[in-house]
């Protein structure tokens, strides 16, 4: 029984963080019609300036706090010059250039910060584990099981920007119509979206340090989670970071060679009767 | 350009192909097989990405299976090249049929993301599945054997650059013909406008299908020469930053052209040549030439080229 509880929180934390990246991959495409193939670097970006935030302050409250603007702001100033000017080509080029962009980012990041992987601690508050029926369960993951499920849902639920955020992934004309300065909103929204994924890198960094390559193994996951949820839709994003999220955890456990082949498995079934996602609209 | 003019530039490359073995040094003449060899895999992916309008972001999957297929073939039995060759390519060709089958079901960028999951697994098999890879080892010191059974050796590096160019030329003929087979054309009319074809009355989803299937032979046939000419095949060969490097290459050449891949793949990796013997951060700089080309020149080398040549007449 506690097994299945602690099993049961891995996947949420785990989900949680998912659906941090999948969410501004779905936002970005939602809006603004791209596949941010640099997404993840953006997240892997967050983890190593939490590095640096906390080697500086050795605050993580106040890293968790700055890290992610810093990311949107560089996510937006990239937006502005580079992909603004190629909207109106076929969606190849951009996820293309966002490749380049992911290339430049890593290499970058593996300059500054070299090879190795960088631990980040938790805070005093949230290290060491809690008894949870009778095992003891690590409080960071506890944390961040709460904090990004109640955090997220708040913030959708309750705030301006997450309105709007609703909004526009509804229906992304409609609030063009209700006024909106496009090219403005397409920068804002980009470094919302790196922002987030900035957020979700900081959070996962006491987890699973900040390393090079963590942020390809986000994206990918992030890709399988849009697939099931349907792209553009954040409550899809909501669900496929759960089943994803569930099945790695348990497919790791019950087949640790396959874990990766049951997170497929489950996509491809979903694939065969919903080609497009779970909440997603056939183009 | 007019037909001519294409003619006698296809006999001129050929020239230059036939007289550059005698030309260049021994690592010379190494990197122009490995620019052959990544040209023919580039253009393999120009046959569904600039023919028929579907990105695949996992090609390097059949490239990676056809240098493991071939591989362990040559390993364990030893059969002449050109078998491992075509078993290599078969293998790509037949894991090919399943993905394409589930990738085809959806288009645009689910299509470009299923296509990267199912490479990831496929990656990540190859990983994992130590007896039968050697995982992230990979399998190492496959042999260069014989043309056929009996004939001469290939171990020798003119013998094997022969092979490599004739497998380019013929499958650029190939995908040439191809192209411009009633087939090809249906490819097209799908890539245009694919609402359009089925209101016609015929079902795009074979065609499809079969057109990845085609593109995974040639990939795989392209992984196939890779693993005997490097003398390994690990897990690297199908790793997503070489599906990038694909797409890459294709944009860079120009899309829809089949030459322009081969050019761009041999641009491309002669660039990353230059770099790396400067930078260790190589990749900093290609990608952002990369973006550049994306933004600047976005018909690729020979689409601006031909762009050029047309306005002058």
């Amino acid at each position: 029984m506690s097994f299945l509880v602690e099993q049961l929180l891995n996947a949420l934390a785990l989900a949680g963080l998912l659906f941090l990246v999948s969410a501004g991959l779905s936002l970005v495409f939602g809006i603004l019609r791209v596949v941010n193939f640099a997404h993840g670097v953006f997240y892997m970006l967050g983890a190593y300036l939490g590095f640096t935030a906390m080697a500086v302050s050795g605050q993580f409250w106040l890293s968790l706090l700055v890290v992610p603007p810093v990311v949107g702001v560089i996510g937006g100033l990239l937006e502005r010059s580079t992909l603004r000017f190629i909207y109106r080509r076929p969606p190849i080029y951009q996820l293309l250039l966002t490749f380049g962009l992911a290339l430049i980012l890593e290499e970058t990041v593996r300059v500054l910060y070299g090879p190795t992987a960088k631990p980040v601690d938790a805070p005093a508050l949230l290290q060491g584990a809690v008894p949870i029926l009778d095992t003891l369960y690590p409080r960071y993951r506890l944390f961040l099981v709460v904090a990004v499920g109640v955090g997220v849902r708040l913030f959708l639920a309750r705030t301006r920007a997450g309105l709007v955020i609703r909004a526009v992934a509804q229906n992304s004309e409609m609030a063009d119509c209700l006024g909106a300065n496009v090219p403005r909103v397409r920068t804002l929204v980009f470094g919302a979206a790196c922002a987030l994924a900035g957020l979700g890198g900081v959070a996962s960094a006491p987890m699973t340090t900040a390393y090079l390559g963590m942020g390809i193994g986000v994206i990918v996951d992030a890709f399988v989670v849009v697939v099931i949820g349907g792209l553009g839709s954040i409550g899809g994003s909501m669900a496929g970071s759960l089943i994803v999220g569930a099945a790695q955890t348990w497919g790791a456990f019950y087949l640790p060679e396959t874990a990766m082949v049951i997170m497929y498995a489950v996509m491809g079934a979903i694939l065969i009767f919903r080609p497009w996602g779970l909440f997603g609209e056939e183009e | 350009m007019t037909p001519r003019r294409a003619r006698v530039l296809g006999l001129v490359t050929i020239a230059v192909l036939a007289v550059l073995p005698w030309v260049l040094a021994r690592h010379q003449l190494s990197i122009l097989v490995d620019l052959l060899i990544f040209g023919l895999f580039a253009m393999s992916l120009d046959l569904i990405m600039g023919y028929t309008g579907m990105v695949s972001f996992g090609h390097a999957a059949y490239f990676g299976l056809g240098a493991y297929g071939s591989a362990l073939l040559l390993i364990h039995f030893q059969p002449p090249v050109p078998v491992a060759l075509l078993a290599g390519a078969l293998l790509a060709g037949a894991v090919a049929v399943p993905v394409g089958w589930f990738s085809t079901r959806a288009t645009g960028i689910y299509f470009a993301m299923l296509t990267l999951a199912f490479a990831q697994l496929l990656y990540t098999v190859a990983y994992k599945w130590r007896d039968l890879t050697g995982g992230s080892d990979g399998i190492a010191g496959v042999p260069k054997t014989t043309l056929f059974w009996g004939g001469p050796s290939l171990a020798d590096p003119h013998a094997f650059y022969w092979l490599v160019a004739a497998c380019l030329v013929v499958s650029l003929r190939a995908c040439r013909a191809l192209t411009r087979s009633p087939f090809g054309r249906a490819l097209e009319a799908i890539r245009e406008n694919e609402r359009r074809f089925v209101s016609l009355g015929r079902d795009a989803r074979p065609f499809k299908v079969v057109v990845f299937v085609i593109a995974a032979l040639f990939a795989g046939l392209a992984g196939a020469l890779f693993a005997p000419f490097r003398g390994f095949a690990s897990p690297e060969v199908m790793f997503w930053v070489l599906s990038g490097q694909a797409l890459m290459m294709v944009i860079t050449g120009g899309i829809g052209t089949l030459v322009g891949p081969v050019i761009g793949a041999m641009v491309f990796l002669l660039i990353q040549e230059v770099l790396s013997s400067y930078t260790e951060h190589w990749m900093i700089f290609t990608g952002a030439i990369f973006v550049l080309m994306v933004i600047f020149l976005p018909g690729g080398l020979v689409g601006t080229a031909r762009r050029w040549m047309e306005a002058r007449g």
